[in-house]
C-alpha cells in the first residue's frame, strides 16, 4: 500500500496516560498502519487493550505521547485550539456506543448539525439531510425526538449525522455495542452501503467478531499492540467470521 | 440496611445536598434578620413615629414568608427530584413503602430541621454585623435593635420547621403514591410535549388579562386597601406564568423553523431553551416576582432616601436658625453652601418678641409658598415690609423664630427708633437655607447639637426644615430600611434558586457539550453559546421583573405625595441593581463554564 492514498497513516504512535511523577500506564506501544480511501478497516481487541484510546489519538480527542498520525494529508499532531475542532468538525464522522444524540434537538436537526457549524445555507442543508436521510432510511423519523426513537433508529440517525457533511473517514467505537442483533446487522449492512456507494473510508473498532466480520480488513490489537492482520479478500461474510473466530482463538491463547 | 443505603445516595451527591442545605440556611437567615426587626416591638416604637410603621413592616413580613412558602416548596422539589431515582429502586427490590415513606419523611425533617438551626444562628451573628453596617450606611440611628431577640427566634423556628414538616409529609404522600417505574424513569421523562396553538393563545390572553388586573389593583391601592396586595400577588403570579407559558415558548418554537436556526450552534441553543423554558416556567416566573419584588423595595427604599431631603425642604422657608451664633457655630455655617442666609435682631419682652422693620426691610424675610393640588410646586417668596407687618405674624417660620417650652412668641415689628427704645432681652438670630440638605447634613447636625446644648429648650431653639427632616428620618427609617433590606434579601433567594436550578441541569449539559465537543465545536462557540442559553435564562425574568416593578410602582404613590415621586430617580437605581444582577449573571456563568465545558477543550 503506498501512503499517497492512503485516508488514515499511523506511525509509531505511543500512548502513556498518567503524568510523569503519577503512575503511568502505557496504552498503545508502537503502533503503526494505514487506512487507504475508500477501505473498510477493522480494529478488534478485547475489552481494555487500547480500542477507544487509538481512536481518540486519531479523532484528536485525545493527543498522543509520541508519534505520528496523518489524516488526510493533516498531520494531526500539530494542530492546536481550534485548528483541532475544524478537523473534528470537518474530516471525521464519529458513531459513538451510546449515540450522542442531543435529546433537545429532533433528529433533523441532529443531522444538520455538522452543517450547521460550518455556516451552510439552510437550503443546501435540507437538500444534503433528505438525501442522507434517503440512504439510510429515516425520512420519516426526521421530526421525532430522539426519545421516541429505537436504539436502532438512534443508531442511524446518529450515522446520518457522521456522513453529512461528506468527511474523509467514518470511524465507530464499537457503534453496535448497545444494540439487539438485528439492530446491530442493520446497521452494520448500513455502514457496508455507506462504504461501497459513497466510497467512505470507514474504521470499525469493536469487540465482537460478528461486527467485525463486515469488515475488508482486520487489525487485531492486544495490550495496545497490533499483532496480526486478517483480509477478506474474496471470501463471503460467513467464511471471514470463521476465519476471524479462528484467529481469535490462537490470538488469545 | 436501608437507612444505609439511603445515607450512602446522599453521599454520591453531597455537593447538591451541600447548595441545598445552603440555600436554606441563608434563607431562614434572611427571616431571622427580618422577624427580628419586624417583631421587635421597642425598635420599632422607638424608630418610627406612627402606627403605620408596624403596618409596614407587617405587610413585610407577609410578602417575606409567601416568598419563603414558595422557596422551600422549590427546593423541597430539587430535593425530590434528587430521591425520587434511588427511592424507586430501593422499591423495585423489594423496600417496604412504608420504610420508604418513613426515610423520606425523616430526611427531609432533618434537613430542614438542621438548616433551621444553623440558619438562626447565622442570623444572629449576620444582624449583628450585616445591619450595623446597613444602618451606618444609610445614616440611621435606629435604637433598641438587638441580635438576639427570643420572639424573633421562636417565629423563625416555628414557621421554618412547620413549613418543613409540611413538606415531609408532602414528599412521603408523592413517594408512596407513585409507581416505582414513573420513580425510575423521572429524569428521562419526554420533555417535549405537544403544543396545542388554541390552548396556548387562550392561556396568553388570560395570562395579560390576569396581569392587567394586577397592576391596576397596584394602581388602585387607595380604592382597594390592603386587599389590592393579596389580588395582585395572586393575579401577578398567574398571569406571568401563563404569558411565560404561552409566548416563551411559542416564540421559540416559531424562531426554530427560520433559517437563522441553522446556522452554528443556533438550532442547539434554541433546543435547550425550548427544553429549558418548558421546565423552567415555573422558576422564571418565581424568579420575575422575586425580581420585582427586590428591585421594588430598593427602588422604594433609595427613592425615600434620596427624597426626604427634598421632602423636608417643604416644611420650612430656612433650613435652620440659629441664636445668638457663637464664633464656633459660625466657622460651621461658613461650610455651607448656602442659598439664603439673614440675621434678625430681636427683642424678647414676656409673650412678645419684637422685629426690627429697618432690618427686615433692608434683609426681607423668605417665606415658604407651596402651590395646592396633586403637583406641589414650593418657591420662596419675600414682601415688602409694608406687607409682611401684616403677613408676618402669622408665618409659622417667622412664629418659629422665638418660641419658649411654653409657647411661641408673638412677634410685633416695629420701626427703628421704636425698636431701639423697645426693653427686652436682646438676642440675634440667624436663618439659613442651604442649597443642598443631603450635602451639608453632617454640618447642620452638628450646628443643632451646639444649639440644643446652649438653650435650655432645645427641641424649641432650632426649628426649621432640618428638624422636619431629622423627624422624618425617624418616620420614614424603618420604611426605608426594610426597602433596603428586603431588596437584599430577595436578591440573595432569587440567587439561589436559580443557582439550584442551573447546578441541577448542568450534569445533563456536560453530557451535551462533551458531545458537542466532539463533533468539533469550536471551544469559542461553545462558551459563547452557554453564555446566550443562560444571558436568556436570566434576562426573561428580568425583564418581566422591570416591567411588574414600574406598575407595581403605583402602589407607593400615596405614600410619598407630591414633590416625592416613586419613579423619580429610579434609573440610578435600577442601574445599579441590574449592575448587581449582571455580576450574579457572570459568577454564574463562570461557574458553569467551570463545570460543563469538556476539559480537553481548553484553547
Ligand atoms: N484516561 C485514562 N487514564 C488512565 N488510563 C486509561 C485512561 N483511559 C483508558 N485507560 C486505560 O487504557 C487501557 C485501554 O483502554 P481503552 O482504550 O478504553 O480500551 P478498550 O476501548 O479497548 O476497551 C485500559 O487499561 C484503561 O484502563
Ligand atoms: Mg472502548
Amino acid at each position: 500500500m503506498t501512503t499517497t492514498n492512503a485516508v488514515v497513516s499511523v506511525a509509531g504512535l505511543e500512548k502513556t496516560y498518567g503524568k510523569a511523577n503519577e503512575r503511568q500506564y502505557q496504552a498503545l506501544k508502537d503502533i503503526n498502519f494505514q487506512v487507504a480511501k475508500g477501505e473498510f478497516v477493522g480494529i478488534m481487541g478485547a475489552s481494555g487493550s487500547g480500542k477507544t484510546t487509538l481512536l481518540n489519538m486519531l479523532s484528536t480527542l485525545d493527543t498522543p505521547t509520541k508519534g505520528d498520525v496523518i489524516v488526510n494529508g493533516h498531520d494531526v499532531t500539530k494542530m492546536r485550539g481550534n485548528q483541532l475542532a475544524d478537523f473534528r468538525a470537518e474530516e471525521v464522522g464519529f458513531i459513538f456506543q451510546d449515540f450522542n444524540l442531543l435529546e433537545s434537538l429532533t433528529a433533523e436537526e441532529n443531522i444538520g448539525l455538522p452543517l450547521a457549524l460550518k455556516g451552510t445555507s439552510s437550503r443546501v442543508m435540507d437538500q444534503a439531510i433528505h438525501e442522507v436521510a434517503e440512504t439510510l432510511s429515516i425520512a420519516d423519523l426526521l421530526q421525532k425526538y430522539p426519545a421516541e426513537l429505537s436504539g436502532g433508529q438512534k443508531q442511524r440517525v446518529a450515522a446520518a449525522r457522521a456522513i453529512v457533511h461528506h468527511p474523509s473517514i467514518l470511524m465507530g467505537d464499537e457503534p453496535t455495542g448497545a444494540l439487539d442483533s438485528t439492530s446491530a446487522r442493520e446497521l452494520l449492512d448500513l455502514l457496508t452501503t455507506i462504504n461501497q456507494k459513497q466510497a467512505m473510508s470507514v474504521l470499525l473498532v469493536t469487540h465482537d467478531p460478528f461486527s467485525a466480520s463486515f469488515c475488508q480488513r482486520i487489525l487485531f490489537i492486544k495490550d495496545g499492540q497490533i499483532g496480526s492482520e486478517l483480509r477478506r479478500e474474496n471470501q463471503d461474510r460467513s467464511a471471514f467470521y470463521q476465519e476471524i473466530l479462528n484467529e481469535l482463538g490462537t490470538f488469545n491463547e | 440496611m436501608l437507612g444505609k443505603l439511603a445515607l450512602a445516595g446522599i453521599k454520591n451527591r453531597r455537593r447538591d445536598y451541600l447548595v441545598l442545605l445552603a440555600g436554606l440556611t441563608m434563607s431562614a437567615a434572611i427571616f431571622y434578620m427580618f422577624a427580628n426587626l419586624a417583631t421587635n416591638t421597642a425598635f420599632i416604637k422607638a424608630n418610627a413615629v406612627t402606627s403605620s410603621a408596624s403596618l409596614i413592616f407587617g405587610f413585610g413580613a407577609v410578602l417575606l414568608i409567601l416568598i419563603t412558602i414558595v422557596y422551600i416548596m422549590y427546593a423541597n422539589s430539587f430535593l425530590l427530584s434528587m430521591r425520587r431515582h434511588d427511592y424507586g429502586l430501593f422499591m423495585m427490590l423489594g423496600a417496604k413503602r412504608k420504610r420508604i415513606g418513613e426515610l423520606v419523611f425523616l430526611e427531609t425533617l432533618i434537613l430542614g430541621t438542621v438548616a433551621t438551626v444553623i440558619g438562626i444562628v447565622l442570623g444572629l451573628l449576620m444582624s449583628k454585623f450585616l445591619v450595623g453596617f446597613l444602618l451606618d450606611n444609610l445614616g440611621l440611628h435606629l435604637a433598641h435593635l438587638v441580635a438576639f431577640y427570643v420572639p424573633a427566634i421562636i417565629a423563625t423556628a416555628v414557621l421554618y420547621v412547620g413549613l418543613f414538616i409540611l413538606a415531609s409529609l408532602f414528599n412521603l404522600v408523592h413517594l408512596t403514591r407513585t409507581t416505582v417505574l414513573k420513580l425510575l424513569h423521572s429524569d428521562e421523562q419526554a420533555n417535549q410535549t405537544q403544543v396545542k396553538p388554541f390552548r396556548q393563545a387562550v392561556a396568553g390572553v388570560l395570562g395579560l388579562i390576569l396581569l392587567g388586573i394586577g397592576y391596576w389593583a397596584l394602581a388602585a391601592i387607595k380604592v382597594l386597601q390592603t386587599a389590592a396586595i393579596p389580588l395582585a400577588l395572586v393575579t401577578i403570579t398567574l398571569g406571568t406564568y401563563l404569558l411565560f407559558r404561552a409566548t416563551v415558548l411559542m416564540f421559540i418554537r416559531s424562531l426554530r423553523k427560520t433559517a437563522w436556526a441553522k446556522k452554528h450552534l443556533n438550532s442547539f441553543l434554541l433546543g435547550q431553551l425550548n427544553f429549558r423554558v418548558h421546565n423552567y416556567t415555573r422558576m422564571l416566573t418565581i424568579v420575575s416576582l422575586l425580581f420585582a419584588m427586590a428591585l421594588g423595595a430598593i427602588t422604594v427604599g433609595s427613592g425615600y432616601h434620596r427624597q426626604l431631603p427634598m421632602m423636608a425642604g417643604n416644611f420650612g422657608a430656612y433650613t435652620i436658625a440659629v441664636h445668638d451664633k457663637t464664633a464656633q457655630e459660625q466657622r460651621l455655617i461658613d461650610r455651607l453652601d448656602i442659598r439664603h442666609q439673614a440675621t434678625y435682631t430681636q427683642k424678647r419682652q414676656g409673650k412678645m418678641v419684637y422685629y426690627n422693620a429697618a432690618e427686615l426691610a433692608k434683609e426681607p424675610f423668605e417665606q415658604l409658598k407651596m402651590t395646592t393640588g396633586d403637583n406641589v410646586k414650593t418657591s420662596y417668596v419675600t414682601e415688602s415690609i409694608k406687607k409682611f407687618q401684616k403677613t408676618g405674624p402669622t408665618d409659622i417660620d417667622f412664629l418659629g423664630l422665638a418660641t419658649t417650652s411654653q409657647r411661641m412668641l408673638t412677634p410685633k415689628i416695629v420701626s427703628a427708633s421704636q425698636f431701639a427704645k423697645q426693653s427686652g432681652k436682646t438676642t440675634t438670630v440667624t436663618t439659613v437655607r442651604v442649597k443642598d440638605l443631603q450635602r451639608d447634613t453632617p454640618t447642620i447636625k452638628k450646628l443643632a447639637k451646639l444649639e440644643r446644648q446652649r438653650f435650655s429648650q432645645p427641641a424649641e431653639m432650632t426649628i426649621g426644615s432640618y428638624q422636619s427632616y431629622e423627624m422624618m428620618t425617624g418616620f420614614f427609617g424603618g420604611l426605608e430600611f426594610m426597602g433596603y433590606f428586603l431588596g437584599i434579601a430577595f436578591l440573595a433567594m432569587l440567587a439561589s434558586c436559580l443557582m439550584f436550578k442551573i447546578l441541577s441541569g448542568a450534569p445533563g449539559d456536560q453530557r451535551r457539550y462533551r458531545m458537542l465537543y466532539k463533533m468539533g465545536v469550536r471551544y469559542q462557540l461553545m462558551r459563547s453559546g452557554i453564555a446566550k442559553e443562560i444571558g436568556i435564562l436570566f434576562l426573561i425574568p428580568g425583564i418581566m421583573g422591570i416591567i411588574d416593578v414600574l406598575f407595581g410602582l403605583q402602589m407607593f404613590k400615596p405614600l410619598m405625595q407630591s414633590p416625592m415621586s416613586p419613579y423619580l430617580g429610579i434609573g440610578s437605581t435600577f442601574a445599579i441593581f441590574l449592575g448587581l444582577y449582571a455580576i450574579y449573571y457572570l459568577i454564574t456563568l463562570v461557574l458553569y463554564w467551570r463545570i460543563v465545558l469538556p476539559k480537553g477543550a481548553v484553547k
